[in-house]
């Protein structure tokens, strides 16, 4: 709602000139929307503009106010967007109003992918990524505000903006480290993106992404986003699973309330009150019992057997399957 | 049943975060709608379907309109559309003749002049605006001159289609919009339907839906186009690094995996396309990642839709329907090993013995990749809005949106869809050429109806909580559109007669 009320165009001489078109002429419509006066008035006026191909300041006036309204007008942002190219409007205005709507209306594709089409033209990305930290306080898992922040890094490629990323990402982690949207990240930024400056040692990278992602599953065992963060760095580096045996070991089993805190940067054991065995961690172990074969996968089944009938019940037809699957294998 | 999956909270492992939080209240409010062990020990399950209040929240809406809030859709209002119409479908509602005729008028008033429909009277174009209208007339159309189908103009459709085509295969949603993997769904389906499909048309396009599968297995909106410095030819595209822009999350690894699917004809008969090598998806981590989607006892056993989010009932069509579109890919949680159902591939004499001997197994064979009573209990339990309308989860109030994929999702956890072989040999055999066979765009326009229409319900894999009285209609896979639409509408378009099915009773 708007704070004042409008007058309505229709009772505006300097609108005078525009035939507003109604939305359904001739058909009486099923499943129609009770607008109210104000939105269809607008969007009546908007019908007649765009008829008429008019491009002017005011068309600016009456598109803004529609995406006040309904901010998923697409219509009405892509009217606006070709009407702000036509007449060559100041477009840092535009993106101030922009810096408004964004986190107004967080949630809508539009104001997001036109924020996106004036950058494209401004190309001064400068502050874009305080932008978006900004509008991720309000929704730290936002969809739209996560891909707008990788499509600046990677559409302007700029190392300057590139490098304050892994800073950024562990303010984010410290809120909260089970923001998936912030661990997917963090794999666009260390190994999606081509090498960054600083990054050229690649296995030093490797071995700095697992110790961080150990030492997080170690604070806190029960965190989906870690753990497929670790498969998907072992994964993608063509490292074997089994290269981390020792870590996972203890997290598959009971609490031991006998453990003394040991200091191992290289396999940090479980926090004290983590709830174990996590069933992540059995799942690892199986992959790595699976792919040394043999012997090897008894075990595997034996693990896939207790998913299935105590740790993650939910989950019983999948682990069935992976016992099924890897006998299956196993004859072939 | 409920009470043998002793709801246990998600582990914290005392390391509280805003995540942990906002899931324990959620799992606080969804206990509550678990029935209780008195309930479930004297047969008293909440477990039924309120067929008639949710045919009556959806025809208020429908027939009297929906309020003042629902003016955020007003960009969407085939959606609206569609979302009533197949909501009716699955709970097996028909629309009377008068109603029907209005529908169609309404939905043509949405087409746009220069090719596609938009969101409204005077809108723009829209890939999601022209799935949802073209599904909807599939719904309440039909041929000749008032009926809808024949109104379409397919040639302007494909203009528009070809306009929106970007260098790396994907497509703008919209003119001056953004590109993902919804719109690709929307045109993918739009196109099938409408017997538009061509090669020209999908170049490039399955390695884009392949570059945005992300390392946890599930795919993100889009990903990031590469150039080379050169002009664009198409080999300047880069095969790498081109990063996908966004999480794995559900409503596009859905759109994802049915594109993937819907675009295996040409990848099975275009030798190469362009230079390219066929691209690949992980399927293995894809199972991996929609299986992890289903949320535990607590949670009911909805489906999430990214890690470490909340359940959502529609992510029970989202995630939970996406796992029948694997069984087109050869892959099916009864592990048989790469069957003869694969898609795409034609069927050899003697294969359709093989496949009746899979049906027949499917009587005792666990069979499927989640749990589809528990999801059933989601949508049921959860679900459902008191006064009618399904939900994302309580205490939401009820939408049109939620209420289809709630029941989709319903209908895929009921059904067991499967691309028959034997379906599919009925359908060849039936087929008429009406252009040289032996040209890639017939032979990938036969596959594509030949692929499409194969999809059969496994009527002794039903699994129906709470009875036969909930029961809903199978939907298509893919386009999730009953059977019978399906059928309908893509014989129209490619000028077919499909056999009738024999009806085998249970």
């Amino acid at each position: 709602m708007a704070k004042a009320t409008k007058p309505l165009y229709s009772s505006l001489d300097e609108w005078a000139d525009v035939q507003p078109l109604d939305q359904y002429e001739k058909v009486n419509p099923l499943a129609p929307i009770f607008y109210t006066d104000e939105y269809k008035d607008a969007t009546s006026y908007f019908r007649g503009i765009v008829k008429s191909d008019e491009m002017s300041p005011r068309v600016l006036d009456l598109t803004e106010h529609i995406i006040r309204l309904n901010p998923a007008h697409y219509t009405a942002w892509q009217y606006r967007y070709r009407t702000l190219m036509n007449i060559k409007a100041p477009l840092d205005v535009e993106l101030k109003l922009m810096d408004e709507l964004a986190v107004k209306y967080l949630k809508t594709y539009q104001v997001w992918h036109h924020r996106r089409l004036i950058l494209t033209e401004t190309r001064d990305p400068q502050r874009e990524l305080a932008f978006v930290e900004e509008s991720l306080r309000e929704d730290t898992k936002n969809y739209h505000t996560w891909s707008h922040r990788q499509w600046v890094l990677s559409h302007f490629n700029d190392s300057d903006l590139w490098r304050g990323e892994l800073d950024f990402l562990d303010t984010m982690f410290n809120q909260d480290i089970r923001n998936n949207s912030a661990w997917h990240h963090r794999f666009f930024v260390v190994f999606q993106s081509g090498v960054r400056e600083g990054e050229e040692d690649r296995e030093r990278v490797v071995r700095r992404e697992l110790t961080f992602t150990k030492q997080n599953i170690s604070f806190a065992p029960n965190n989906p986003s870690a753990w497929n963060y670790l498969r998907g760095v072992l994964e993608f580096n063509k490292l074997p699973f089994s290269t981390l045996t020792t870590f996972v070991f203890p997290y598959t089993q009971p609490t031991d309330p006998e453990a003394v805190d040991l200091v191992d940067l290289d396999n940090p054991p479980p926090s004290k009150q983590a709830e174990l065995p996590c069933p992540a961690a059995i799942e690892f172990l199986a992959d790595i019992y699976e792919s040394e074969g043999g012997e090897s996968l008894l075990k595997a089944n034996q693990l896939w057997k207790s998913l299935a009938d105590e740790h993650d019940t939910m989950r019983k037809r999948y682990w069935e399957y992976r016992i099924k699957e890897s006998l299956q294998k196993g004859s072939a | 049943m409920a009470n043998s999956r002793s709801p246990r909270p998600a582990p914290d492992d005392a390391f509280p975060t805003s995540t942990s939080r906002l899931q324990a209240e959620t799992e606080a409010v969804l206990l509550d709608h678990i029935p209780t062990q008195a309930q479930a020990e004297s047969a008293q399950l909440p477990a039924k379907l309120n067929r008639s209040a949710h045919v009556q929240f959806l025809a208020r809406n429908f027939i009297q309109g929906f309020p003042a809030k629902y003016t955020s859709q007003d960009a969407s209002q085939p959606w609206l559309m569609f979302w009533t119409l197949q909501s009716f479908s699955v709970l097996q509602v028909g629309l009377d003749a008068g109603n029907k005729q209005r529908a169609i008028d309404t939905i043509l008033t949405w087409q746009h002049p220069d090719g596609g429909f938009g969101g409204g009277p005077g809108q723009a174009a829209h890939l999601l605006a022209s799935y949802a209208s073209v599904c909807a007339l599939s719904i309440a159309g039909g041929p000749g001159e008032k009926g809808g189908w024949d109104q379409i103009d397919r040639k302007k459709m494909y203009q528009f289609f070809m306009s929106l085509k970007q260098p790396d295969g994907s497509f703008l949603v919209a003119h001056h919009a953004e590109v993902d993997v919804r719109g690709i769904y929307c045109l993918l389906v739009t196109a099938t339907l409408l017997d538009i499909i061509t090669p020209e048309l999908i170049e490039g396009t399955a390695s884009f839906i392949a570059s945005c599968q992300t390392y946890e297995g599930g795919f993100s909106s889009a990903s990031q186009p590469y150039y080379s410095s050169m002009p664009y030819t198409p080999e300047s595209l880069l095969s790498s690094p081109r990063p996908p822009l966004g999480e794995a999350h559900g409503g596009y690894t859905f759109c994802a995996l049915a594109s993937w699917v819907m675009l295996q004809p040409f990848l099975d008969l275009s030798p190469g396309g362009i230079s390219r090598e066929r691209p690949q998806i992980n399927v293995k981590s894809l199972v991996r990642w929609l299986v992890q989607m289903q949320g535990s006892a607590a949670e009911i056993g909805g489906f999430r839709g990214r890690t470490n989010k909340l359940v959502d009932g529609c992510y029970s069509w989202w995630v939970g329907g996406a796992f029948s579109l694997l069984e087109a890919l050869g892959v099916s949680a009864s592990a048989t090993g790469e069957d003869s159902r694969a898609s795409g591939r034609d069927a050899q004499p003697g294969e359709e013995g093989k496949d009746g001997e899979n049906e027949h197994e499917w009587d005792d064979v666990d069979d499927s990749f989640f749990h589809r009573e528990a999801l059933q209990e989601y949508v049921l339990y959860a679900g459902q809005h008191p006064t009618g309308g399904l939900r994302d989860k309580p205490p939401k109030n009820a939408d049109a949106y939620h209420t289809m994929y709630c029941l989709s999702g319903l209908s895929s956890a009921q059904h067991r869809m499967f691309p028959s072989v034997e379906r599919r040999e009925q359908i060849r055999e039936a087929w008429k050429a009406i252009s040289p066979q032996d040209t890639l765009p017939s032979k990938i326009r036969k596959e594509t109806f030949l692929n499409s229409l194969s999809w059969t319900e496994d009527e002794s894999a039903s699994k129906i909580l709470g009875g036969e009285a909930n029961r809903v209609n199978a939907t298509h896979p893919v386009f999730n559109l009953t059977i019978t639409h399906s059928e309908s509408i893509m014989s129209h378009f490619y000028g077919q007669k499909v056999p009738s099915r024999a009806r085998s009773s249970p």
